[in-house]
């Protein structure tokens, strides 16, 4: 474990070798590109100021509802269309439509429909999540293993039994990465929503530093989302370990 | 013979144009112990799943006394890999809660696998996977037990050990067995009634009245072993 973590951080260290030489060697101009240690100071002062956690937390309760609200719909959908194919009929056609079309292409239309407040963020990442965390649902449901229904229905398990004890229980590891890979998207949405009309998040954050001509806050605000994106990631992953010790595929 | 019997009439399946199994007309008597024998694609797993309803026959009947219950063990263990050993062995009292889960401890026993309760599928070896699979159908309680080639895909020891382990339960707990295979040696180990298949039909049905515990070595099996080789060539 510490040699994979030892070769994971090569190639940032090498990123922040090659930057500080780029910006002493004055590549670039500090004006464009300031130097690891002006975002440094600028990580420390927005930190002790308070205004970076400010920010995420605004981010981060945005995400939260948003992939709640998609865990919501899309779990339930998915389950209905992996199990019933007439119900899967019905929806196809709508959902893989919808599934082509990238959430920031209706942006314009959501800020007609639901103004510039909460709701309109709330709709892009609640787009943003509800594909993956669907499919994956969808097809944990209906690809269930035909061996196990036939145990099943050897003991005289009815549909509903069917359904509650075994496909959706075999299904699980695929709903939970399924909300891994949401989540992700989730994140990811977000900031796209605060760039285009927000008064708090990261996302404003960013966008009001590049207003203001501070790369350095820009930077600082780049590293807060990776960060957070890899920090959430790798809770979700001790998550699943803890909750499905069974499964092989998910393990470290 | 006294007693309750599992009938099958005219019953036969064709999947398109291939018949898998041409009418048959057969009875299990309550306590045999049946192998069915044959060649791959013998048809003798199609008539196994026609029996315990996973499949649906084309024509003819299946007569079980009311009240009987039939349940298969299959080739693969098919244990839920979320279910640990106990939960799964105990998987039917979630359909019929009056399974009484105080049986668990005897059969865990009764199938040495004591001890192994908390562990899940990917921590068995394939002989104790196969064991918890028989512990689910025996949990289940039925009168009627169906094995596909249970015992296939496990080394030699492993597979003697299971042999015992059925012929101490079909000993113990009076149950009907029906057993598929494609291993005569077995088929004559076990079984007190062999079903010779060819071709999607029962070719011959041969009584074993060998003493148990049998040996593979002894003049007698050999020859039924012989008889059981040339009907199948």
């Amino acid at each position: 474990m510490p040699k994979k973590i030892l070769r994971g951080l090569l190639l940032p260290c090498l990123l922040l070798a090659g930057w500080q030489l780029a910006v002493t060697r004055q590549i670039f101009s500090p004006y464009l590109l300031p130097a690891p240690s002006t975002v440094w100071q600028s990580l420390g002062e927005l930190c002790a100021s308070g205004v970076l956690l400010k920010h995420l937390t605004v981010s981060l309760r945005r995400v939260a509802l948003g992939f709640t609200i998609s865990c919501c719909l899309a779990v339930p959908l998915g389950i209905l269309c992996g199990q019933s194919k007439r119900f899967e009929n019905y929806c196809w056609l709508l959902l893989e439509f919808l599934r082509h079309v990238p959430p920031l292409a209706a942006v314009p239309l959501i800020i007609l429909w639901a103004g510039i407040g909460e709701a309109s963020k709330l709709t892009i990442i609640v787009l943003a999540s509800f594909f993956p965390l669907f499919l994956n649902t969808y097809s944990g449901i209906h690809g269930c293993d035909k061996r196990l229904l036939e145990v099943g229905q050897s003991l005289s398990f009815t549909a509903k039994e069917q359904i509650l004890q075994i496909r959706i229980p075999a299904a699980l590891t695929s709903i939970v990465v399924g909300m891994q890979l949401a989540l992700g998207y989730s994140w990811r949405a977000l900031i796209g929503a605060e760039l285009i009309a927000a008064t708090a998040g990261i996302g404003y954050l960013i966008l009001d530093a590049e207003e203001m001509s501070r790369p350095d806050v820009v930077i600082v605000g780049m590293l807060a989302i990776g960060l957070i994106g890899t920090l959430i990631d790798y809770l979700f992953l001790l998550a699943i370990q803890r909750l499905f010790p069974w499964h092989e595929g998910l393990q470290k | 013979m006294n007693g309750w019997e599992l009938r099958v009439q005219d019953i036969c399946k064709s999947y398109g144009f291939k018949q898998a199994l041409a009418p048959t007309t057969e009875s299990f008597a309550e306590h045999s112990f049946t192998c069915i024998v044959g060649r791959s694609g013998c048809g003798k797993t199609t008539l196994l799943r026609l029996l315990c309803g996973l499949e649906k026959s084309d024509a003819g009947t299946i007569l079980l006394p009311e009240g009987k219950r039939i349940a298969p063990v299959f080739q693969e263990p098919r244990l839920m890999p979320w279910l640990n050993v106990a939960d799964n062995i105990t998987l039917a009292a979630r359909h019929d809660p009056s399974l009484d889960t105080g049986r668990l401890p005897e059969l865990l026993r009764l199938l040495e696998l004591t001890g192994t309760e908390r562990l899940y599928p990917n921590q068995l070896s394939g002989g104790m996977a196969q064991r918890v699979s028989l512990g689910r159908t025996l949990f289940y309680d039925p009168d009627i037990i169906l094995m596909d080639e249970p015992f296939s895909a496990l080394d030699y020891f492993t597979r003697q050990g299971l042999q015992q382990t059925l012929l101490r339960l079909y000993a113990e707990a009076r149950k009907t067995i029906i057993f598929v295979t494609h291993d005569v040696e077995e088929a004559l180990l076990l079984g007190d009634r062999i079903l010779i298949m060819n071709s999607g039909r029962v070719q011959k049905s041969l009584p074993v009245q060998l003493p148990r515990p049998r040996r593979a070595a002894a003049a007698d099996f050999q020859g039924l072993r012989q008889e059981i080789l040339q009907a199948l060539s």
